[in-house]
């Protein structure tokens, strides 16, 4: 089937294989971002000197971990999962020659669904905490972190960015292979 | 015709008209098949209209007000001081209402177009385009180009950007909001001891109540819009003319 239309369908043949040029550096980006984003985020630790409002007031050094925070562990596990995910997926699409065997592409196709959906939940759990930690809520009387913590939470920013992109391009992929299928059979 | 097992009332007269315009196909099975997927797919989306108008019903009643007394010792009185938690006191909250809204919306929209072509099998409605808000673009632009042909041909060849622009971007926007809303509620009930938040659902049990059961069902929202996004493109796979 003819694919040039559509500026993501780069198809390259190689002898009798088919191989979506644009799909594999997409899976291979993924893999990639959200590989950072996990380390970003997993290796975030800072510790300051707060002086704690005792009587006498003392210094306390105080360190903020990413395991302190649920929705950042969240995080970490999920953007893992779609790095494993993505490698794993950018390994089966070459080793399958590009061809849609109706089995493998619907497992992918699926599987990409399920981690745009896994990102985008804990991209949205990051956000929310970190916007507790940076604004803090006066209703119940939750103070704000980021003020004090400001490397932490600026590394924490970078990695939910990231990880935002990464859900995009899961995004792009299932475009990509919408399209793939729909080229094939009609 | 493999029509008689199939318990939707307008199919016998259906292949009549059909056979009388150019068929895509022709074939009989593929006619059979393509109806059970029409029908999950009007059911899907009706369901999802009803989860998503639960959640955002549900978010919205939470507002619990607690009176709290306090004593002062001089002059000695005692203040009654009224404190109220509601869904706006958080941005992850407003986000989630807005989202599951959205999405809602969207349910209905399309609930009502899938089931007007269920209904109308000869797809020779040419109200679909109106009625289509978000996807307007693609099935005007096709309308437009093909009006000599049946619409219902044409529209499954251009629905891959709808399924692209529409139904996952939808899955992102309502899991994040799931995933937000999920994790404001979980500081709220486990607190954290490391940057002193205090746990909330204590002293505001029914407002919690409120909130976990609008995640709970915002959670089987996203599941459904995930087998509608599985089930389109399970049908494109099956060349199967809708």
């Amino acid at each position: 089937m003819d694919t040039q239309h559509g500026n993501h369908g780069e198809v390259k043949e190689v002898g009798k294989r088919k191989v979506s040029m644009s799909e594999v550096g997409l899976r291979f980006l993924a893999f990639s971002l959200t590989l950072v984003a996990a380390v970003l985020v997993g290796v975030d630790k800072q510790t300051k000197i707060v002086a704690v409002s005792t009587l006498p007031p003392l210094n306390v050094p105080l360190t903020a971990k990413f395991h302190h925070f649920s929705a950042f562990v969240y995080f970490v596990v999920v953007n893992a999962i779609a790095c494993a995910y993505a490698i794993i997926s950018l390994v089966l699409t070459l080793a399958s020659k590009g061809g849609n065997k109706g089995g493998l592409a619907l497992m992918i196709t699926t599987l990409d669904l399920v981690m745009l959906a896994l990102l985008s939940s804990a991209s949205g759990a990051t956000g929310g905490v970190g916007l507790i930690g940076i604004r803090g809520n006066s209703h119940v009387e939750w103070k704000k972190v980021c003020n004090v913590f400001d490397k932490f939470c600026h590394q924490m920013l970078a990695g939910l960015v990231l990880s935002v992109v990464g859900s995009a391009i899961f995004l792009l992929l299932l475009v990509i292979s919408a399209r793939k299928l729909q080229k094939t059979h009609y | 015709m493999a029509s008689t097992d199939y318990a939707v009332p307008p199919e016998p007269t259906a292949p009549d008209v059909e056979k009388a315009a150019p068929p895509p196909t022709g074939d009989a099975p593929p006619h059979a098949r393509h109806d059970y997927f029409r029908v999950a797919d009007v059911v899907l989306r009706l369901l999802l209209f009803a989860a998503a108008l639960v959640a955002v019903v549900v978010m919205v009643t939470s507002k619990e007000t607690r009176t709290v007394v306090a004593q002062i010792r001089f002059p000695p009185s005692l203040v009654f001081e009224s404190d109220s938690a509601k869904f706006q006191d958080s941005p992850a909250f407003i986000y989630f209402v807005a989202a599951l809204s959205v999405a809602g919306l969207y349910a209905i929209i399309t609930t009502l177009v899938s089931f007007l072509a269920l209904l109308k099998p000869s797809c020779s409605t040419k109200l679909l385009p109106h009625f289509v808000i978000f996807d307007v673009i693609y099935r005007w632009d096709i309308y437009r180009m093909n009006s000599g042909l049946r619409i219902c041909k044409i529209d499954h060849e251009k629905q891959v950007p709808e399924i692209a622009c529409c139904m996952q971007l939808l899955l992102g926007i309502v899991a994040a909001a799931t995933g937000a809303a999920g994790g404001v509620a979980y500081v709220g009930i486990k607190g954290n001891s490391h940057t002193h938040w205090a746990k909330v659902c204590g002293v505001y049990g029914r407002f919690c109540a409120h909130v976990e059961s609008a995640i709970a069902v915002s959670i089987f929202a996203s599941i459904l819009l995930a087998n509608l996004v599985i089930l389109s493109v399970h049908s494109l796979s099956k060349k199967i003319p809708k």
